[in-house]
């Protein structure tokens, strides 16, 4: 199973903007398995479709995860709109991952 | 599948130390980030990484998970293969390991050290190992490469390999790792159902029948060899259709053609598929390159597992060919109900002598049609104990019942006052023998022997009045008076206080809409004179069915009655 995939869901470009965020992963480890899984919740649940997930998998891509300053798995980092933001953890507090995605008025 | 390293054997190798200063100045970033340093206290941390490589350092929950879910990866590929390998960089096996079946190429330690295509497989090519070489060279995964083999017995043995790739941390390529099954009892199974195959299209070539197999949508999966050459020179009905053709949808478009009845032979041959009808039997009369010839479509279904649905075979018959052909059944027809038609009874003994000779026992299903309105008469049939619904048609959809025949009459009775087609559809209604007699033979007979012909002009007339009786009837009397005539009458024929209609049956027989039949019925069933379920329905008073059915029923019974005296 390789863990690199590319979620792109920005089918209308422009309409709307696009949250571009990433997820470090450790292979298939559970709290990553549940990041995945809690993220994607959210994502299908306020993004629709104007998000681009990117997992990496940190077993395969060290080298960049050491780049972009990962210091454990899972986190999460909003690249874009800025301003950028990370979460740490497997993302089960929902009003953090909400926060740092700039989600607002979602208070469940 | 990603292998988390710090799994492996090589353990030390992530969790490690890689120089003082870079894990302290970790930790130290550890403890000032706050949020990193809650979520690890949380245990919702995997790994640490490594500052200076980026390798991952697993906490020991991740580690536990990730060992387990290894060994889960690594049973389950001992579940789906018999043997599992790797290969070094050259290509080169360096372990193999799995079952033992006496497959001696993956269990012999002699494979170590040597490439796949080192070994002993007889199937491929140069071309084909040049191909799998370029493959491996491009570091592609390759899925199930079929091998062949024999063992030291001789035997011949079949594998299918898969492989892929294994590289290091850094993205070096650093050999196959992969999977192998013996599929040799597969192979030989399918090679044994494809020669039994060839022996059962070998056996049905050899047939006279035309025979030809559908599936359940009606496409011919299969024609046997009389199939084929009889399609390649005739435009009959069905007939001329090659495999992959859709008989139902060519019987449907044909509709009825003089003497085939394209949408009868549909109908049926969905009842055979259904289940309803086993089996469906059709005749009718083609022109062939040597004449006219009279065939019997059969479709019976076909008891596979398979897509086959329906076997179709056409024969050809004749009166006397189909006597030699089916002697058993007919046999069986004799035996089951013997032939007990009032007019043929009522022939002196002679006389019946001679005409028996000529007389074929039929046995009848439900829902057959011995003819279709303009029909050319073929045959006459003196029902035994079955029961034939004379059928006018309106507007091509509308069918009202104008006469019902059982064992006192005889079908085809125009034909005796000297009209050879039909003027109703003649609906087989009750299940059941019969004896039938060629047209042609039937105008002889009728000439030579004038106590046939009394007979046959006084059930005429009594048809007459039936007709006359039920046209009145259906203009006057009211559906459920009617209904209760019909079922009366119905069970005069067959003598049995139970019998199986449907209401949408019984909605033609009596030319009304079948909510009006379900009014009618539950009427009945209200005064306790019939009782139904699902179809099948029971007299329990018979008296008072016949004293709630119109006066026509009693002036009919009372003409027939009196006719036996």
């Amino acid at each position: 199973m390789r863990r690199k995939l590319v979620r792109d869901k920005a089918s209308r470009p422009g309409v709307e903007t696009v949250v571009v965020i990433r997820l470090y992963v450790s292979g298939n480890a559970p709290n990553s398995m549940r990041a995945i899984a809690n993220l994607e919740a959210i994502c299908r649940e306020y993004l629709k479709d104007t998000y681009k997930l990117e997992i990496v998998d940190v077993f395969e891509q060290p080298i960049r995860a050491l780049a972009d300053g990962v210091l454990v798995t899972p986190s999460l980092a909003k690249v874009s709109p800025a301003p950028a933001a990370s979460v740490v953890g497997n993302l089960s507090d929902r009003s953090s991952v909400l926060l740092a995605l700039g989600i607002e008025g979602a208070s469940r | 599948m990603s292998s988390p390293p710090g799994v492996r054997a090589s353990n030390a190798q992530h969790s490690g130390m890689h120089g003082a200063p870079a894990f302290e100045d970790l930790i130290r970033r550890l403890i000032d980030a706050p949020s990193e340093r809650q979520a690890i206290e949380s245990g919702q941390v995997d790994a640490i990484l490594d500052p200076l490589t980026g390798r991952s350092i697993l906490l020991p929950e991740a580690q536990e998970a990730l060992r387990e879910s290894q060994a889960r990866d690594h049973s389950l590929v001992k579940l789906s293969c018999d043997w599992q390998w790797e290969k070094d960089k050259d290509y080169r096996f360096t372990s193999c390991e799995g079952a033992r079946i006496g497959s001696w190429v993956f269990e012999d330690k002699a494979i170590i050290g040597k490439r796949l295509w080192d070994l002993p497989f007889d199937n491929m090519s140069q071309g084909d190992w040049r191909t799998h070489r370029s493959e491996v060279k491009r570091h592609a995964a390759y899925r199930d490469l079929e091998l062949r083999s024999h063992d030291d017995a001789g035997a011949v043995r079949f594998f299918t390999v898969s492989g892929e790739p294994i590289f290091d941390n850094r993205g070096n390529f650093k050999g196959y790792r992969g999977t192998a099954r013996d599929i040799s009892s597969l192979r030989l199974a399918e090679a044994a159902s494809q020669r039994s195959h060839g022996i059962v299209r070998s056996a049905l070539d050899a047939l006279r029948a035309q025979i030809c197999v559908l599936d359940s949508t009606g496409t011919v999966l299969y024609s046997n060899a009389a199939w084929r050459a009889f399609a390649a020179t005739q435009d009959c009905t069905g007939i001329g259709l090659s495999e992959g053709n859709n008989y139902l949808a060519v019987c449907d478009n044909a509709g009825a053609h003089e003497r085939v009845n394209g949408s009868a032979i549909a109908a049926g041959i969905r009842q055979v598929m259904a289940g309803q009808r086993e089996p469906f039997r059709y005749e009718y009369g083609c022109n062939t390159p040597t004449g006219r010839c009279e065939f019997m479509l059969t479709a019976t279904r076909f008891a596979g597992d398979g897509s086959a649905s329906v076997v179709i075979s056409h024969e050809k018959t004749g009166v006397r060919e189909r006597a030699r052909r089916f002697p058993q059944l007919d046999d069986l027809v004799a035996r089951r109900a013997p032939i007990a038609n009032r007019v043929l009874a009522a022939m002196p003994r002679e006389e019946y002598r001679r005409l028996s000779a000529e007389l074929e026992p039929v046995s009848l299903t439900f829902g057959d049609v011995l003819y279709e309105p303009g029909d050319p008469i073929r045959y006459i049939y003196f029902p035994g104990d079955c029961l034939i619904s004379l059928l006018t048609q309106v507007e091509d959809r509308m069918a009202l019942e104008v006469g019902l025949v059982g064992s006192e009459g005889m079908v085809g009775i125009q034909l005796a006052l000297g009209v050879g087609t039909s003027s109703v559809r003649a609906l087989v209604q009750g299940p059941g023998a019969a004896m039938r007699m060629e047209a042609g033979r039937f105008q002889l007979e009728l000439k030579q022997c004038p106590s046939l012909q009394r007979e046959l002009y006084r059930y005429a007339h009594q048809l007459m009045v039936q007709f006359t009786q039920t046209a009145a009837c259906n203009r006057f009397h009211v559906v459920e008076a009617r209904l209760a005539r019909w079922l009366s009458m119905t069970r005069d024929r067959v003598k049995s206080d139970r019998f199986h209609l449907t209401h949408d049956f019984l909605a033609d027989m009596l030319g009304v809409r079948r909510v009006g039949v379900t009014n009618a019925a539950s009427a009945l069933r209200k005064r306790n004179l019939i009782e139904y379920s699902r179809g099948d329905i029971t007299i329990l008073d018979r008296k008072g069915l016949n004293a709630a059915a119109c006066v026509c029923y009693r002036i009919v019974k009372k003409l027939f009655d009196d006719s036996q005296h």
